[in-house]
């Protein structure tokens, strides 16, 4: 009976993130010679947790997102995704994760250039039993000001448009946790400020933390913990 | 899953080599014409051999003896282990051995208004190898009457030609079962048994007077003399015997049957022939055709690397893209496949048509066999597409 409430408690528990010990080995002389909050230590990270990580050029930022997203397993120590080390799971397991449990905004965008925005959209809505219907990419393009160039293919979006379509792109499919590298980058102050809404909105409605990177402080989001790398 | 697909399929562009897949098709489509043509013919061979036709009752067992030379006049018995030998080839289904007597007999008709009397000689097999069917056909020592199985031809021989030569009736099958006559045996000294005989069939197997088993040891005991006890002649058994093993063999030994009931051995061998040549080219086309196929499919896989690997990294699963890319492959086979099955209904068909015509009759369908290797080759280009596609996705990024 003890053994089903815990199984229970896990399943209704959002997904942690953990890091223990994590140094990425193209950076370990450096980082050995400088404090990290987050590399070399043991962290976890608990949804609904809003996380924000400052850090400086070459401090390994996009190192470390896409180290937590398991695109590169250069590095020493152990990140889990709940009580699984990434680094165990199969391609299909991974393919679940990044449907259900994980979104991401990559700070170089990764948009299907022959495919309009839209596409782009709609392609990760369809990847997985649909969470949000197809009227809500029109809502979300026009909160964020992008509605009209939903038909142009992603090659011929400017950056900040494709950033907007990025955003809006990790919005469309289930998560527990979503991670974004700069994701405003190429945003005026108004346009971010719409962004973060309709990012604070969407994980309010899911009840999901967010790990974000940037180079300097913001106010985008109400952060319970921030740390610099 | 479909608007996936209409986005998949404007990621994953599958024009990368039109002219490799167009001679894939047309490479898979002969090599399958050619596999069920042969895998078709070969069955409609085994149709004929085993097919219900009325050729079938006297060719399926040999009167097998030793060729009679001047060398080996009175020694053409058989030996046990010629006999042993024999039955233990692997065309041999079963041997059985005629029996012939070794006492004096002679009939004689038991009515005086359709006199005759002749000298005779009996033999006897295995009621296995009969294809004469009746009860009557039995005996035991309290029985004095003698059921006898002559050749139909002896019964033609008469009607068609003794009968008109010299001005007697013809006389039907059933007729003649109704006549009885007198069947004498004689003992060293001379003395007389007399028994009541009648013809109660009619065999086209074996061209020989036959009386049952049972009856021709009891009289060999009582009256055979001491002559040579071991046989002349055995009866076999087999499947085809058309097989040139078989013609082979009785070659070698010196043995002889009846020349007609081989004469399939030649036809086979044709048929063998045809249906190698024709197999084993279709199998290496097959081969070559897979290869092109796996090629393509490689091809379509590595000009789309960036947009696959993309396409993982925002969560795609594998089994998702194989099943896409599935689905853009394996259907052309589907439909290659079964034009080819058509196309062979349609040669098996008029083949059909055209034997008929020339009294050979085999099946106007194709054959289980046909369908089943169509399905097999099916199956393996199916696993083959399948491996090939899950090796090339199966990563993560």
């Amino acid at each position: 009976m003890a053994g089903l409430f815990l199984w229970f408690e896990k399943l209704i528990q959002a997904m942690t993130i953990s890091l223990h010990e994590v140094v990425p080995v193209p950076l370990k002389e450096k980082l050995l010679q400088q404090v990290s909050g987050i590399w070399n230590s043991d962290i976890v990270f608990t949804a609904p947790e809003w996380i924000k990580i400052k850090a400086p050029s070459g401090t390994g930022k996009t190192t470390f997102i896409h180290s937590l997203y398991k695109m590169r397993t250069d590095y020493t120590g152990i990140i889990k995704w709940g009580e699984r080390d990434i680094n165990s799971l199969a391609a299909e397991e991974l393919a679940v994760y990044r449907q259900q449990k994980i979104s991401v905004v990559f700070q170089d965008l990764r948009l299907f250039p022959n495919l309009t925005a839209f596409e782009n959209i709609e392609l990760n809505r369809v990847l997985q039993t649909v969470y949000c219907e197809k009227e809500r990419i029109t809502e979300m393009a026009q909160a964020l000001g992008v509605e009209h160039i939903m038909h142009q293919p992603a090659v011929r979006c400017s950056y900040g448009e494709q950033q907007r379509v990025a955003i809006i792109r990790a919005l469309v499919q289930p998560f527990e946790w979503l991670i974004m590298d700069e994701p405003f980058s190429h945003l005026d102050k108004t346009n971010a400020g719409k962004a973060a809404a309709l990012i604070a909105e969407a994980c309010k409605e899911r009840n999901a933390g967010i790990i974000i990177t940037d180079l300097h402080d913001d106010d985008h989001f109400a952060y319970s913990r921030k740390f610099i790398l | 899953m479909k608007g996936l697909n209409i986005l998949l399929r404007k990621l994953i562009k599958t024009g990368a080599g039109r002219i490799r897949f167009a001679m894939a098709i047309v490479g898979l489509s002969i090599a399958m014409i050619l596999i069920l043509s042969a895998v078709q013919l070969q069955s409609n061979y085994n149709e004929l051999l085993s097919g219900s036709g009325n050729r079938d009752s006297i060719a399926n067992f040999l009167v097998v003896n030793k060729i009679l030379t001047d060398r080996n006049l009175k020694n053409t018995t058989l030996s046990e282990a010629e006999i042993q030998d024999i039955g233990s080839q692997s065309f041999t289904d079963a041997v059985g051995i005629l029996h012939s007597s070794r006492f004096k007999a002679s009939i004689q008709s038991s009515s005086a208004q359709f006199p005759f009397y002749t000298d005779i000689a009996f033999e006897s097999v295995p009621d296995s190898f009969l294809d004469v069917n009746t009860k009557e056909w039995y005996w035991d020592e309290s029985s004095n009457f003698v059921p006898i199985i002559v050749p139909g031809m002896f019964l033609d021989i008469y009607n068609f030609q003794f009968s008109l030569s010299q001005g007697l009736p013809q006389l039907t099958r059933d007729v003649v079962k109704m006549i009885f006559f007198q069947v004498n045996l004689y003992d060293e000294n001379g003395g007389v048994h007399s028994m009541r005989g009648r013809v109660v069939g009619f065999s086209d197997r074996v061209s020989s007077l036959l009386v049952p088993q049972s009856f021709m040891d009891w009289a060999n005991q009582q009256y055979g003399t001491t002559g040579n006890k071991a046989p002349s002649r055995i009866i076999i058994r087999t499947k085809d015997p058309g097989n040139p093993d078989l013609v082979r063999y009785l070659k070698e030994k010196n043995l002889a049957t009846d020349q007609d009931k081989t004469r399939f051995s030649r036809y086979r061998q044709v048929v063998e022939m045809v249906v190698n040549i024709s197999g084993v080219t279709g199998l290496l086309m097959l081969l070559f055709a897979v290869l092109i196929f796996t090629l393509f499919i490689q091809l379509t896989i590595s000009s789309c690397k960036e947009e696959i690997k993309l396409l993982l990294t925002l969560g795609a699963s594998p089994k998702q893209l194989s099943r896409f890319l599935m689905r853009q492959f394996f259907p052309s086979n589907i439909i290659i496949i079964i034009l080819s099955l058509a196309i062979v209904c349609m040669l098996q068909y008029l083949a059909y048509r055209v034997l008929a015509g020339q009294q050979i009759y085999i099946s106007p369908y194709i054959s289980m066999f046909s369908v089943l290797t169509a399905l097999f080759i099916l199956i393996f280009i199916g696993l083959v597409n399948f491996i090939n596609i899950r090796k090339h996705i199966n990563y993560t990024y």
